[in-house]
């Protein structure tokens, strides 16, 4: 297998308190992993330097292709289910057709299909949770970030996003998991990065 | 004062569709509009590049533009009418005194409140919009395009905000317009002048007229927003 991202003497300050600092970590594509750690560990920001939407103080991040984070509490826009699903592929330029199948098939893996007419404001939080996984698996990029996908929802939610979750590993997406729900820890066949005190064990 | 009388009359010429008085809304709604259409899209554009980017001189800037929102249009104005006027910069488009200063002076007025009625609807859209769409592969453009249409209510108050004020607006309009019957005579004008020459149901029927435009604007208005929540 190989390395989709390396993260080479990674170090990040949060103020004037070192927040962490990564020797070497390896993110093997293919793979699903869990990111583990206490709140405040840094987790988030990890996921969020491997999408490059915030930068590192010091150190070498490298990843091959492209890397989508998904926001804890995901924004679904004011449209519709579909064109939500459409709006990165549009972005790619992706033709109409093709859009629209494979915004059909993200409506449909995500479970949705019953909910198509209902304003995305207006989706429970486990949906807009597996809308918002839905639309980014549809751009199948290399690497997905998901930041606490089960938080925030009620146990029917968090069942229904946990299978989702359980489908990408089947997929072999690669994929890291911020959380600290034990279920989604416990889900088999996911590696497990833990980060705490600064460090990745 | 007897009010019942010059009421009663306002609302037969309103009835009737006495010329004077559809001129005058006729040239109110159409310079009103062209204003809006001519400043809103560079206006929206700054204000949202002025809620989202910083860039020096930006504080400054939007110090100024809110300082041009409580500036009294009277002034405003007369700036203008020094523009157009003969020996003016400006003066070679013998613009003064037609519906064009008009809608020169609307233009004016108008600016700052689309402006910071934008920055207001900006800085107030969910962080989480801009970044979204540019996870999912938007560029700088297209995601800024995207935080604009989810804030669409907000930036249609700003534009709506702007219409009403322009049409209600009467010193500017009085200044380079000059009033002129059958040419330069909007609503407002006409109202003060009617008014002066104690015509006061051509004045009542004129203000109705703008009364229900401010009520069917904010009417509107109302109903978008509620349909968003």
């Amino acid at each position: 297998m190989s390395e989709l991202a390396v993260l080479l003497g990674v170090r990040k300050r949060f103020g004037d308190r070192l927040l962490f600092d990564i020797e070497r970590l390896a993110i093997e594509e293919g793979r699903s992993y869990v990111l583990t750690g206490p709140n405040g560990a840094g987790k988030t920001t990890l996921l969020r330097i491997l999408a490059g939407l915030e930068r590192a103080d010091a150190g070498e991040v490298r990843v091959r292709g492209a890397a989508v984070y998904v926001h804890q509490h995901p924004y679904l826009f004011h449209t519709s289910l579909r064109h939500n699903m459409e709006y990165g592929l549009r972005c790619r330029g992706v033709p109409a057709a093709e859009r629209r199948r494979r915004a059909e098939e993200a409506i449909a893996w995500a479970g949705l299909g019953a909910r198509r007419g209902t304003p995305p404001a207006n989706l429970s939080g486990g949906e807009k949770q597996r809308a918002a996984l839905a639309r980014v698996r549809a751009l199948r990029p290399d690497l997905m970030l998901l930041d606490e996908p089960t938080s925030n929802l009620d146990k029917e939610g968090r069942a229904q996003t946990l299978a989702l979750l359980a489908q990408l590993r089947d997929e072999r997406r690669t994929v890291i998991v911020a959380c600290h729900d034990q279920e989604v820890i416990a889900l088999s066949g996911l590696a497990r990065l833990h980060l705490d005190e600064g460090r990745i064990q | 004062m007897d009010l019942l009388e010059p009421t009663r009359r306002a609302f037969a010429l309103l009835a009737a569709g006495d010329p004077r008085l559809l001129e005058a809304i006729w040239l109110s709604f159409w310079t009103s509009l062209v204003a809006i259409a001519i400043i809103a899209p560079p206006a929206v554009a700054l204000g949202f590049l002025l809620a989202k980017r910083r860039f020096p001189g930006q504080r400054p800037l939007v110090v100024l533009v809110q300082a041009l929102l409580s500036f009294p249009t009277v002034v405003i104005g007369l700036l203008i009418y020094l523009l157009l006027s003969r020996r003016g910069p400006l003066g070679f488009l013998e613009l003064l005194f037609t519906p064009s200063a008009i809608v020169f002076g609307y233009v004016m007025i108008a600016f700052p409140i689309l402006v910071v009625f934008t920055i207001s609807a900006v800085q107030g859209a969910d962080p989480r919009i801009y970044e979204t769409a540019r996870c999912l592969g938007a560029g700088r453009v297209r995601a800024s395009a995207t935080t604009l249409w989810e804030v669409r209510f907000g930036v249609a108050a700003a534009v709506v905000n702007g219409f009403g004020r322009v049409i209600s607006e009467v010193g500017a309009a009085i200044m380079v317009g000059g009033n002129i019957e059958g040419l330069t005579r909007n609503i407002p004008t006409a109202i003060a002048l009617e008014t002066s020459k104690g015509d006061f149901a051509q004045g009542i029927a004129l203000g109705m007229v703008l009364m229900v435009v401010a009520l069917g604007v904010n009417i509107v208005l109302a109903l978008l927003q509620g349909r968003l929540r």
